[in-house]
């Protein structure tokens, strides 16, 4: 259990570091894409790369920040009888899907977008649009994407296990860190000094 | 037993998927292992081709280059970012020493700075959190009741769910196919009705349950003159004074400038010149000493300004034909962030959070659309939109029973789904029916997304109502002003607050079914906002050969440049390349040649 729960710690410090890196592009994604309105109104000047150069960026986002997102229990659930049932019912529930729902779905695209990438990759293939980048770049992004999911996957599977034999603690409620939570004590703070 | 299950496949497939979803396993991952066990189902079953899951990435790669789907981060990180940047804050402390002089006042400054964020941003949480810091203390320090101050305040939050731009919106106009700028202008004149129903409601409460929303007394009045009037009539005079600057500007200067100009476009630059017209005189007032503005006149436009330069830029250059509404978005969030760099309240460490932030919420919600594309595969493959449509369209009362039924269906489901839940799954299979039986999709669209915002007022997992729970009192405190100790607010009392707001949205549904021209005006050609004509990313390679297919496909329909004055619409442009068109477009628009 100590080696299993090690190697899933492995995969949340990866998985994080991703995470960090890749939310910068979220504000380079927005500066190109008013970059594009500006240049479009001012120099009349257009270019389907850098159109195309958005979603690729934004489909890096959403593609390499879903283990993360899965580490912070950032995947919504519906939770109107889930949340009255105990932790340790929880964990069973969360087993049971990352068994079930999570693990073969995603191991599932990540194997049939593999050859998705290489056709492309041999061929050098460029997008339909004059001008548009080369095809790869982005059709690689599914496979990482969805192996950062299987592994984060099996990560909290390890940590629910561990959780459920008495190794670990409640892997639900360990996220304490919540930005709007931080926020809305600063704002607090600036109302209160002005009054 | 095999026969049954190949016959109603569809239904069982919908079924399980509820209790797959009910669960409380991540709902993108339910989704598309329903998708996925079911495919395998009818593999098996011989309904489905073995091959059905070879379809799963050009399905992913259809999401990933929906560039629609950019306005998620884009609104995100710029709600996120204005929530940071304290202009909420200046506005509902300077729009309640306005409003706050009359009963119900601070109430009446919720629902308006409620409807002036709801146009910068398409974002709920933004406003919420905002209004609950800022005003909620001050509705309590002065005795409003505890339950119309937390309704108020979640409802109006929600206001950004409708009024343009709104995220609903682009959602909802890509999940039905429609243009998005359509979209906003069917919404326009429902946003502001049922702001205005709102605004009735806190009237209603003024005259006949006073005691529940007090005006403020004299000594919390901080923006008043030397001599201690209230310089209200100041206001009143810079309003009227800019809203003339913008009449003749319009009259005198732009019409015989630019003959051509669509109304959309005069209404926002003349709206640009009346705002600069009163900026310059507050400025002036401020610099030189004039007096000849009062204290609140110079400080509300002062407050009105960053509001109305991002509305400018998030909407006005759609109006104009400068920016998609995608990119708008962009440059509302750019915006945002020039603004909070510039008030000095953006640090590095709330950039990290906003960033952060948005990273996680736009891959949850892509991920549902992930989830629901793979669910859809072999639900469309095993004919279960058929189903849908078949039980849909044999309801009866053609479209009023269609309407009502699907309305009430949309009620209750908000209570359990979110917003992003129900336009990913739900709406695609409603909107092929409902273009069927002949209802106008942007209509429906709207209409649904009135709906919908029940969904973030619903006790108890309604999102607004979350998030006031979160900066809302929730022990004794003391209040910072009169030192009194005072009650928290309890959750039942948010709950009993939000009641008579989520009644209101029935009846606003109920007008819009009754009165679809709130929303049809958008074909009207008053104010068309014709986006597609900056539509500019269409491949070259693109054949044109047929003209008339590829406008439609533009969604360009010659409505976009019928003049007002009832001429002769253009006749239909020369089969150029789309590239070139766009580009005509955008050069005749600004009279450049």
């Amino acid at each position: 259990m100590q080696g299993l729960l090690k190697l899933s710690k492995l995969v949340d410090t990866i998985n994080e570091w991703v995470g960090r890196w890749v939310y910068w592009l979220v504000l380079i994604v927005v500066l190109i894409s008013s970059g594009n309105a500006i240049m479009r109104k001012l120099f009349s000047m257009s270019s389907n790369a850098w159109l195309e150069l958005q979603w690729y960026l934004f489909s890096a986002v959403f593609l390499l920040c879903a283990g993360v997102t899965l580490l912070r229990n950032g995947h919504v659930r519906i939770d109107v009888f889930a949340g009255r049932f105990s932790a340790r019912t929880q964990a069973w529930i969360d087993i049971f899907g990352t068994v079930f729902f999570l693990l073969p779905m995603s191991i599932l695209i990540m194997s049939l977008s593999w050859p998705y990438f290489t056709r492309t990759f041999v061929s050098h293939e460029i997008s339909g649009s004059a001008g548009g980048l080369v095809l790869w770049p982005a059709r690689l992004l599914m496979p990482i994407g969805f192996a950062l999911l299987s592994l984060q996957g099996l990560s909290e599977l390890v940590k629910r296990i561990a959780f459920l034999t008495g190794h670990g603690p409640d892997p639900i409620k360990r996220h304490d860190h919540d930005a709007e939570a931080e926020l809305a004590e600063e704002i607090r703070l600036r109302a209160e000094g002005n009054a | 037993m095999i026969a049954l299950l190949t016959q109603n496949i569809a239904p069982i497939m919908f079924a399980a998927l509820i209790v797959f979803l009910l669960m409380g396993y991540p709902v993108a991952f339910a989704l598309a292992a329903n998708g996925i066990f079911f495919g395998l189902v009818g593999i098996e079953l011989g309904l489905l081709e073995p091959s059905l899951f070879q379809a799963l990435p050009d399905r992913l790669w259809g999401v990933m280059s929906n560039d629609t789907l950019l306005a998620v981060p884009f609104f995100t990180f710029m709600g996120l970012i204005l929530e940071r940047s304290g202009m909420a804050e200046d506005l509902l402390d300077t729009i309640g020493q306005l409003f706050g002089p009359m009963r119900g006042g601070l109430a009446f400054a919720v629902v308006f700075v409620g409807a002036l964020l709801a146009a910068t941003t398409g974002v709920v949480a933004a406003s919420v959190i905002s209004m609950g810091l800022i005003s909620l203390p001050i509705m309590l320090r002065y005795g409003y009741d505890r339950r119309f101050a937390a309704g108020t305040i979640a409802a109006s939050g929600t206001l950004a769910q409708i009024i343009p731009p709104s995220l609903v919106l682009i959602i909802m106009a890509d999940q039905l196919g429609k243009s998005v700028g359509d979209m906003y202008a069917g919404a326009i004149i429902p946003g502001l009705v049922l702001t205005g129903l709102y605004t009735l409601y806190v009237l209603g409460i003024a005259v006949f349950k006073p005691k529940w929303a007090p005006a403020l007394p004299e000594e919390a009045r901080k923006l008043k003159e030397p001599d201690g009037s209230s310089g209200t009539a100041s206001f009143v005079v810079i309003m009227v004074l800019a809203t003339l600057a913008a009449i003749l500007f319009d009259r005198l200067y732009y019409v015989p400038a630019y003959p051509e100009a669509a109304l959309d476009e005069r209404l926002v630059v003349a709206a640009a010149a009346g705002a600069a017209f009163a900026l310059a005189v507050a400025i002036a007032n401020r610099s030189f000493k004039l007096r000849l503005l009062s204290r609140m006149a110079e400080q509300v436009v002062f407050v009105l300004v960053p509001p109305l330069g991002l509305i400018f830029l998030v909407l006005g250059t759609i109006f104009l034909g400068w920016a998609t509404p995608t990119e708008g978005g962009a440059m509302g969030a750019t915006g945002a962030l020039l603004m909070a760099i510039a008030r000095r309240r953006l640090s590095l460490k709330l950039t990290q959070q906003a960033m952060e932030t948005t990273a996680r919420l736009s891959t949850f919600v892509v991920f549902i659309l992930i989830g629901a594309r793979v669910f859809s595969l072999t639900f469309y493959g095993v004919n279960g939109h058929v189903w849908v449509e078949h039980l849909l369209t044999s309801l009866p009362g053609g479209q009023l029973g269609f309407l009502i039924v699907v309305n009430i269906v949309i009620f209750v489901l908000a209570f359990f789904l979110d917003f992003f839940e129900l336009s990913f799954i739900v709406i695609p299979l409603l909107g092929p029916v409902a273009d069927k039986l002949g209802i106008d999709l942007i209509w429906f669209g709207v209409l649904l997304a009135v709906n919908m915002q029940t969904s973030f007022m619903h006790p108890p997992f309604g999102f607004a109502l979350f998030y006031l729970r979160s900066v809302a009192p929730a022990n004794d405190y003391m209040d910072k002003v009169t030192g009194l100790r005072m009650a928290p607010v309890t959750t039942t009392q948010i709950y009993w607050g939000a009641i008579p707001f989520v009644m209101i949205q029935v009846v606003m549904v109920g007008l819009l079914i009754a009165f679809p021209q709130m929303s049809l005006i958008y074909k009207s050609g008053a104010p068309v906002i014709d986006i597609d004509k900056v539509k500019i990313e269409i491949p070259d390679n693109m054949p044109v050969s047929q003209p008339d297919e590829l406008m439609r496909e533009l969604g360009a329909p010659p409505k976009g440049k019928v003049p007002l004055d009832g001429k002769d619409a253009e006749p239909p442009p020369a089969p150029k390349s789309a590239e070139d068109q766009a580009a005509d477009e955008l050069q005749k628009q600004f009279g450049g040649k």
